[in-house]
């Protein structure tokens, strides 16, 4: 026994080489390639499409990389953009752990940053700093809630599907955020712009490390990891899988399946309202068009290519975020046109529900 | 003219711009798949049709391409749900905002360029009646063909063999496999074509009515048509009413405007959505869904 | 119509219909058919007898163009052939019942039977297709109405419709996959009234079955799978006895559970449960239950038999709180309790085994320790899944229905090892009320029997036990009172002791009689 063991040590490798093939054979080296070659291909067919508009294919990555991540200021914008972004992805990701679509982020940053305004200018002057900066965040949370919540209603009591309402909803927010700044909030000091005045200063997020940076995107990252908590570790994040993964289960089991549907929803909202409002405390400082132009829509897509997962979802705002900022440069740089990046983002979508997932699954 | 004659004028040539996408969208849903990409669909027919009618002077090639864009959309979509089993709201969606990308970049050298309209072909006798005559009888071609294509849907559907294979695979596609049929061939066609609808849709917006492109023309109008088919609980002279109904609703707030009645223009813009979503609500609110089998959870399907 | 092209010629020697040769077909590294053969005579009534995973799926699946085998022969009327497809088939005459009846509900009976056919036309016929289905059914006396929509029939008359189809599509070698499953024993008759004249006109009928009685009933020839393999092959069955058989199926003998010798001495127990005059009306509109009033005794079972859909699960479900009755009363220990109310039933000791546990019970992603720890919160918020992982190797040893480990995806299971999940949390938590809805469907023989003998221990642990059953010999031997529903009307309670088969199969029929 102990000669066939001695021979058999002899041949085998040492033990730490063992274990490290072992690892590297359970890395899923043919999905990595798979998932690497696909985002190549976009890359390839978006650089081609940029080069029959007049783009230099050959600098265009490096430009886009200047102009989204590789100096301070460009990284920083990165940052900031991606607190729309990300809380619009968190918005569509809690809801989708219930088996929800919420396609309506867009309309809910849009109130969520309509309220803060209408919070803001009516408390900032009055209240202490600190009270008005919270009861202003709040505000906005409240109202992507509550718009959330009329889709999550008409479905809970009535049956209609979320997605349809929820998306045709943004619509309807992006009107009634028009109106307001066309009109009653319109700022007679705007010079005829449509827009609202300029938010107090003290309900503004003040500035980081003198750039700026402000404490919008640690709270996003605070509240993903927040959220993926919740999720994993919480009878309610249980509870919302259940109903997600099968709502007959979930009744049969006593689960309240009507509340957890809600406050799915609710919880939605809320993170996509406080994003809205975040945005405006942090980088718009006022209500006007185009406030958060599709941000909801591109967050929405970050949660698919997430997956469904906050912290993952985050991550992939980040990416869209620097996506969606390259178009500036390639606007200054190469004369091209700056939604050419909606074409790259909708790419790496499309490629990526395409390719599906491992263990045969698809998004 | 009076007000119901003027809103009526307007509301014809608008319905039929979402009266196409909503027909498309019944036939996807049909065959059990929803397009979300309609819209996209719609940018990218109005685009098309705009563009071919500039390079070409001919109008009617124009149509043409808008219904080959359209398509090449929903062919996108189908290729994502049928061959790779994408989520469906998913895929929809991306397709929308790959048209949105695209065509905002292909575009936007035309912005500002007009073209004039498809000419209206006044028909005689029937122009004449009071009231109603010019609204219905005196517009553009594709009006008219909208007036037969929802009959035709209908016989299609309800009384020929392609039109059962095509209701049988939304409801059990393994049936349909079983008789022999290809369920994924049928839906890759069915997407395709109802894209190619939506697609005549967005030319009806651009070349039809206003005769220029501009960016994000569709405005959600190929989202209404989602809404559309479920309001007609999947039938076509469903789809018939919901349309114009709607168009009305659009036609309403620009009549509004015109006549300078006070009213401020983006809660009149925001008013066709509103109406959207409560009659949806109302109407999912009474009994239960005759939606095909294989599309109950679909709009409210995650991964 | 069955063709007649292919009938034998008296005198000469027939030729079999079809000659299976080992036949092999593997799914991965699964052999679900591993050589086997057997031989089919014109107008002879073949039964393919096994458990379930036996194989006799996968083989009438490649005989009918669904699969194709890996290696082995068919022979068509002595004609070696490649069945590509289920066209493929019927273009050989071959038809097939599904036991999942392949039928549309939201289309009309005509419709179905419009899409099945080949020779449908661009342009639909309904008036001259409707006449056609009426014809076939009058023949073969398989009542129909061919301009209703398939889901408002009864499930007899949904396989009838399903029957007269593929007898449209012309044939002469018959498929029927497990198709007594779901009728009353009066259908049954039926449907072997109709295999009868198949048969005279010289159509070769394969029969799918797990019974051996009706084995005995129609049956020419039988041929016995285990494991994929056949262990008997195209023997006549009145040479072989009822324990020969059996242990052909399951490869030892198996002692069956006998008749439980009920008492009336718990008759006169204090109900857990009681409905009185309670009326359910279902999604669709239609009543589900209309004015049932029984009682749910301790240490009872309470048989339930009824023709699939007759309002089983709506019992069900009031019983378990899941449903607001439309009117009447349901009381649990004595007080009324206002409905839907599942948390509080669960808490009084009301579980369930679900009707249709893919659908009802399986979470997708989640493991089936994850599912005990939602089974053990009872509708609390608290899941514990170390510790549900635990009790559930517990209440394997306890249950000995051979559960899967704690850690396994639930919804890549098959649905026997669901089952056997199911089963093993039911059966083994302490409870005051067990509403079973089918408990053995699906399983193996040995499982099954030990089931039986769980519930058998729970009731004589002092539970009630409320055993809804679509087979008439388990309730039979199981239960202590039967109750029986035809279209959500309780058509009597009756002491199983003083019950038989043609009995509760009347009052099974009981629809038909009051209409």
């Amino acid at each position: 026994m102990t000669v066939r063991n001695d021979e058999a040590l002899a041949v085998a490798p040492p033990r730490a080489i063992a274990a490290l093939l072992g690892f590297a054979a359970r890395i899923p080296w043919k999905r990595i390639g798979i998932v690497v070659g696909a985002y190549a291909a976009c890359f390839v067919a978006f650089a081609a499409f940029s080069a029959w508009q007049g783009g230099n294919p050959l600098t265009l990555v490096q430009t886009m990389l200047n102009s989204s991540m590789l100096n301070g200021d460009a990284l920083v914008q990165t940052l900031l953009r991606a607190v729309p972004i990300g809380f619009a992805a968190l918005a569509a990701a809690i809801p989708a752990r219930a088996g929800l679509v919420n396609v309506g982020g867009e309309g809910q940053l849009i109130l969520g940053a309509v309220a803060a305004t209408g919070t803001g200018l009516a408390l900032g002057s009055q209240v202490p700093g600190p009270l008005a900066l919270v009861a202003t965040a709040a505000a906005g949370a409240i109202a992507g809630a509550v718009w959330a919540g009329i889709s999550a209603a008409a479905r809970v009591w009535l049956g209609t599907s979320e997605s349809v309402t929820s998306l045709l909803m943004n619509f309807v927010a992006n009107d009634i955020m028009l109106f307001l700044i066309y009109q009653p909030w319109k700022d007679p000091a705007g010079s005829g712009q449509p827009q609202s005045r300029p938010l107090p200063g003290s309900v503004r997020l003040g500035t980081l490390f003198g750039g700026q940076l402000n404490i919008a995107v640690f709270v996003l990252f605070a509240v993903a990891i927040g959220m993926w908590l919740v999720i994993r570790r919480t009878g309610w994040g249980f509870a919302l899988r259940v109903v997600g993964g099968n709502p007959e289960a979930a009744r049969r089991n006593g689960l309240p399946i009507k509340s957890l549907l809600l406050s799915s929803m609710l919880a939605g909202g809320a993170l996509a309202g406080l994003g809205g409002a975040l945005n405006l405390m942090g980088v718009e400082g006022q209500l006007q068009p185009g406030v958060t132009t599709t941000f909801g829509y591109i967050g929405f897509l970050a949660c698919f290519l997430g997956r469904n997962d906050p912290i993952k979802a985050t991550l992939a705002a980040l990416l869209f975020s620097a996506i969606a900022l390259s178009g500036n440069g390639l606007q200054l740089v190469e004369g091209l046109d700056g939604s050419i990046v909606n074409v790259l983002l909708g790419a790496i979508v499309l490629t990526m529900l395409a390719i599906g997932r491992k263990n045969g699954e698809r998004i | 003219m009076n007000i119901v004659g003027e809103v009526l004028t307007t509301a014809i040539p608008g319905s039929v711009a979402l009266l196409y996408p909503s027909l498309g969208e019944l036939i996807s849903e049909r065959s059990g798949v929803t397009n979300l990409g309609t819209e996209g669909a719609m940018l990218a027919g109005a685009l098309s049709g705009v563009a071919v009618t500039i390079a070409t002077g001919n109008p009617w090639l124009g149509v043409l391409a808008s219904l080959v864009a359209g398509a090449a959309c929903g062919a996108l979509h189908a290729g994502a749900v049928v061959w790779r089993r994408a989520n469906q709201l998913a895929s929809g969606l991306v397709v929308w905002f790959l048209a949105l990308g695209v065509t905002s970049v292909l575009g936007s050298p035309l912005n500002g360029q007009v073209i004039d309209p498809l000419p209206a072909v006044r028909i005689p006798g029937l122009a004449d009646i009071p009231g109603v005559g010019p609204a219905l009888f005196d517009q553009n071609p594709l009006v008219y063909l909208a007036y037969v294509a929802v009959p035709a849907l209908w016989f299609f559907i309800t009384y020929t063999r392609p039109g059962l294979t095509l209701r049988a695979t939304g409801e059990r596609p393994a049936v349909v496999f079983a008789s022999g049929s290809h369920p994924s061939v049928i839906r890759f066609a069915a997407v395709t074509v109802g894209s190619a609808l939506a697609g005549l849709g967005g030319a009806q917006l651009s070349i039809g009515i206003v005769g220029n492109w501009s960016d994000d023309m569709t405005n959600g109008y190929g989202f209404v048509a989602v809404a559309v088919v479920i309001f007609a609980r999947w039938s076509p002279i469903g789809v018939l009413i919901g349309s114009y109904l709607f168009g009305a609703a659009l036609a309403v707030s620009s009549v509004v405007q015109a006549n300078g009645i006070a009213v401020n223009q983006y809660l009149l813009d925001a008013l066709p959505y509103a109406i959207t979503i409560v009659v949806l609500v109302i109407v999912s609110g009474f009994g239960r869904s005759n939606a095909p089998e294989s599309q109950r959870d679909a709009l409210s399907e995650t991964q | 119509m069955p063709d007649q092209h292919h009938r034998t010629t008296t005198g000469s020697p027939p030729t079999p219909t079809l000659e299976v040769r080992e036949l092999v077909k593997t799914f991965g590294t699964v052999r679900a058919n591993d050589g086997i053969s057997f031989t089919i005579m014109p107008g002879e009534v073949h039964a393919l007898l096994g458990e379930n995973g036996a194989g006799k799926s996968t083989l009438v699946k490649s005989l009918y163009g669904v699969h194709q085998p890996d290696s082995g022969q068919i022979l068509r009327n002595g004609e070696p052939v490649t069945i590509h497809s289920p066209a493929t088939a019927r273009e050989l005459g071959i038809g097939m019942v599904f036991q999942d009846m392949r039928l549309i509900p939201a289309l009309t009976v005509w419709e179905n039977v419009a899409l099945h056919l080949s020779d449908t036309p661009f342009a639909l016929r309904p008036r001259a297709l409707r006449a056609r289905i009426t014809e076939t059914s009058e023949r073969y006396g398989l009542a129909t109405h061919p301009g209703r929509k398939v889901e408002h029939l009864s499930i007899g008359e949904w396989q009838r419709v399903e029957l007269v189809k593929v007898l449209l599509g012309g044939l002469d070698m018959l498929i029927l996959d497990e198709p007594t499953s779901v009728l009353t024993p009066q259908e049954v008759s039926g449907l072997f009234d109709m295999v009868a004249r198949l048969k005279s006109e010289g159509v070769a009928i394969v029969i799918i079955t797990h019974k051996l009685r009706e084995v005995r009933q129609i049956a020419d020839k039988v041929t016995v799978l285990r494991g994929g393999r056949t262990i008997l092959s195209d023997a006549p069955p009145a040479t072989l006895s009822d324990d020969e058989l059996i242990t052909a199926m399951v490869g030892e003998p198996v002692a069956i559970l006998e008749k439980r010798s009920t008492s009336a001495e718990h008759a006169t127990a204090e109900p857990i449960i009681g409905l009185s005059g309670v009326s359910v009306r279902r999604v669709d509109g239609d009543w589900g239950l209309r004015e049932v009033s029984l009682e749910v005794l301790p240490g009872q079972i309470l048989g339930v038999a009824g023709v699939a859909g007759s309002g089983q699960d709506e019992l069900s479900e009031t019983l378990l709180g899941l449903r607001q009755p439309h009117s009447g009363t349901v009381m649990l220990d004595g007080a009324i309790v206002e409905l839907p109310a599942v948390a509080r039933m669960r808490k009084a000791g009301v579980i369930a085994v679900a009707p249709d546990p893919i659908r009802q019970f399986v979470v997708p992603g989640m493991s089936a320790a994850q599912h005990a720890a939602l089974w053990n919160a009872a509708g609390s918020y608290s899941f514990d899944t170390r510790k549900a992982d635990a009790d559930l190797a517990r209440r394997d040893a306890a249950g000995q229905l051979r559960v899967v480990a704690g850690s396994r995806r639930m919804d890549r299971l098959s649905g026997g090892n669901v089952q056997r999940a199911l089963l093993t949390l039911a059966l083994t938590s302490p409870c005051r009320v067990l509403v079973a809805s089918y408990p053995t469907r699906g399983l193996d023989i040995l499982t099954t029997e030990r089931t039986r003998t769980l519930l058998k221990e729970l009731c004589e642990a002092g539970s009630a036990v409320v055993l809804i059953s679509e087979d008439l010999d388990e309730l039979l031997t199981l239960s202590d009172r039967i109750a029986v529903l035809a279209g959500g009307r309780l058509t009597g309670i009756v002491p199983a002791a003083a019950a038989d088969r043609r009995s509760i199969g009347e009052l099974m029929t009981g629809k038909e009689a009051a209409a």
